[in-house]
């Protein structure tokens, strides 16, 4: 039970994490009549996988397993660039909501909405299908017990309840510090979600070099446990790592990191020039 | 945003077409599941071997760790199937698409290191089940190529039998002699496409002692009775001769049209290789196939050499599956054709009536030789 239960944390917590921290930047910044959309996308996603799930697993046809790594690994690299506009995007706006121009904000926010379900479907589409085969292999094995299914639905129900806690911790950041650090903690997230989708593909044999490892802490940190969990579900870490998954998580990281920080650390072009006018 | 969209879903739409899916239920009858139990130290596998084609691993874990199970190719490392996330108490499929081969069966659980491993054996498919795009490529590739031979093989017929033709109709005897083995070789190359034509064949190469009642002779044979003409043969008119190789070029050339239109399967590559060398036992070996001009040699040579193109196209789909038959095939054809060089004289080779009757029985020994490990073409290429 709680194997099952730990499947149910980590695929869950994979889904959950990007959107927690969506919802709480509009709670944030006081939008939260947007939220229906990323409850649509979330639904959307949900629904979809939940569906196709039983349709592959009950249905007369199955997807071969590279077709679900494909379909993995190349969701993952989508919503690591939809990720990553969204966390340029949310620093460009936290430099007007700096300066109290909601107006704007308000502008853009309503503008890139549907981006904004994008992202949502997306980080619980991307392992919906997975997690689904899982569930549905649970539920049809609860002829035998039903404490496969009660496992994994609790991993789940875990997973949602750290993303409650995580959304309440954030959203009592001070506004300043908010935007800074959920962005470069999206930044990990995403550097992680882009890797994990490499390591997919090449699961697939998509992309070569599956068994060319970087580094292997499976020993250290077994990836059954809670820590390998948990460090899996948030930031996708792989405990064998192979070179290629290694070098997208850093090629990614560093050059967003970079611009991300560049661009909350210097002050907005909008406010200088006004701070100019008013002095 | 909306950009994105459409390339999302065609991306995730083509991600399926392309990889397909697979048939859950492999078997109708009876599941044709392979069953899996995997426990935290033990990975028990209900059988080490499988026909080719759609596998379905049931895959139970009764252990309490999360397991995973993986279906390995022969270097232990490329990942043919897995299936990922089976928690303690679950079943999962995996559905595999594997063509004959050496693989190893993983559980690995706590998802850590190389798994607990099982040597698995895939085996041939069940008839006509194709089950490698790797080797209907290959298949495809042996039956273009044999194509292309039998069409050049009847154009040069066609050509060498016009030469023929009007040497024969216009009495320039030295000349039709010299071309009369030489052109039936392209005949003999290609002897089983040529007869596949039921209309044509009687025509073209009918022997006089298998002529029916009421059958016209005409054809190769009649004109090699004129040219070699026994005692007490009246040799044709001019007009007679005339008729015959005007019979004979046109029928070559509907031969040469009907060619341009076939194509083959791997399995006639192989019977045709087979039916060759049948050719050569029981016609040129008997000495019976060429009664007058005792070219059976030319013959013999030209039906071997049929049977060894066949074969050779068809060599990468033995390469890995059945090396042992390729390797036996190839030393026959060496060593018959050893035998046969013996018998050369200049272009040609000595006419059979001049061989002894020893110098035959070895001939036919070394033609059944080659025959019997022939007969098992058919079977190993079409796996």
């Amino acid at each position: 039970m709680l194997g099952n239960f730990l499947i149910g944390l980590r695929e869950g917590l994979e889904a959950v994490l990007i959107v927690v921290l969506l919802i709480a930047y509009l709670t944030k910044t006081d939008r939260r009549n947007l939220l229906p959309r990323i409850w649509a996308g979330v639904a959307f996603a949900v629904i979809v996988s939940l569906g196709f799930g039983a349709l592959l697993t009950f249905g007369p046809r199955g997807l071969t397993f590279q077709a679900q790594e494909i379909i993995g690994g190349g969701l993952s690299i989508i919503a690591a660039g939809l990720v990553t506009w969204m966390i340029f995007w949310m620093a460009g706006a936290s430099k007007t909501l700096n300066q109290d121009l909601k107006n704007q904000v308000d502008k853009a926010a309503t503008g890139s909405a549907w981006g904004l379900v994008m992202v949502g479907a997306l980080s619980v589409g991307r392992e919906g299908l997975e997690t689904t085969l899982f569930i549905w292999a649970a539920a049809r094995s609860t002829g035998e017990t039903w404490q496969p299914l009660l496992g994994a639905v609790l991993g789940l129900i875990g997973a949602i309840a750290i993303g409650l806690l995580l959304h309440r911790g954030i959203v009592k950041i001070q506004l300043s510090k908010f935007f800074t650090w959920t962005g470069a903690l999206l930044v990990v997230v995403a550097a992680g979600v882009f890797s994990y989708g490499v390591h997919d593909l090449q699961e697939a044999a998509v992309l070569p070099g599956i068994h060319a490892l970087a580094y292997d802490f499976s020993a250290a940190i077994p990836p059954s446990g809670w820590l390998g969990t948990v460090l899996q579900g948030v930031f996708n870490f792989i405990p064998a790592t192979p070179w290629l998954a290694a070098i997208a998580w850093w090629a990614y990281l560093v050059p967003v990191m970079f611009f991300y920080l560049r661009k909350t650390a210097s002050p907005p072009r909008a406010a200088k020039t006004r701070a100019a006018a008013a002095s | 945003m909306k950009k994105l969209l459409a390339p999302a879903a065609l991306f995730s739409l083509g991600a399926l077409v392309l990889s397909g899916c697979t048939d859950n239920n492999v078997s109708a009858a009876s599941d044709g599941s392979i069953n899996v139990v995997a426990t935290d130290d033990s990975c028990t596998v209900s059988t080490d071997n499988a026909p080719g084609g759609t596998l379905k691993f049931n895959v139970k874990n009764d252990g309490s760790k999360i397991n995973e199970f993986y279906l390995l190719a022969d270097d232990g490392l490329r990942i043919v199937g897995e299936v990922e996330n089976v928690g303690p108490g679950v079943s999962r499929d995996l559905v595999v698409l594997a063509p004959e081969g050496s693989y190893f069966a993983a559980c690995k659980p706590g998802m850590v290191g190389d798994g607990i491993r099982s040597a698995f054996t895939v085996t041939a498919a069940a008839d006509g089940q194709q089950v490698s795009a790797d080797r209907a490529t290959l298949q495809k590739t042996a039956t273009d190529q044999y194509t292309a031979y039998v069409k050049d093989q009847a154009e040069q017929l066609l050509r060498g039998t016009k030469d023929f033709a009007e040497a024969f109709a216009t009495g320039d005897e030295k000349t039709a002699k010299q071309l009369y083995a030489s052109t039936r070789m392209h005949w003999e190359r290609i002897e089983p496409v040529a007869e596949s034509f039921g209309d044509l064949d009687p025509i073209l190469d009918a022997r006089e002692a298998d002529l029916a009642e009421g059958d016209q002779f005409t054809g190769w044979h009649r004109a090699e009775k004129d040219l070699w003409a026994p005692e007490n043969y009246t040799k044709m008119t001019e007009k007679q001769r005339q008729e015959i190789a005007d019979g004979m070029v046109e029928n070559t050339q509907k031969l040469y049209d009907r060619t341009l239109k076939l194509s083959f399967t791997p399995d006639q590559l192989a019977n045709g290789a087979k039916s060759l060398l049948d050719e050569v036992a029981t016609g040129k070996v008997t000495g019976e196939e060429e009664t007058f001009s005792h070219t059976d040699l030319w013959d013999f040579q030209a039906n071997m050499e049929g049977a060894k193109i066949a074969y050779q196209d068809l060599k990468p789909l033995l390469e890995g599956t059945d090396d042992k038959l390729d390797a036996q095939l190839e030393k026959n054809f060496t060593s018959l054709q050893g035998q046969l060089d013996q018998y050369r004289d200049g272009d040609g080779f000595k006419y059979y009536d001049e061989l002894s009757t020893k110098q035959v029985q070895e001939l036919a020994a070394g033609v059944d030789a080659l025959s019997e490990p022939l007969s098992k073409l058919t079977a190993a290429v079409i796996k």
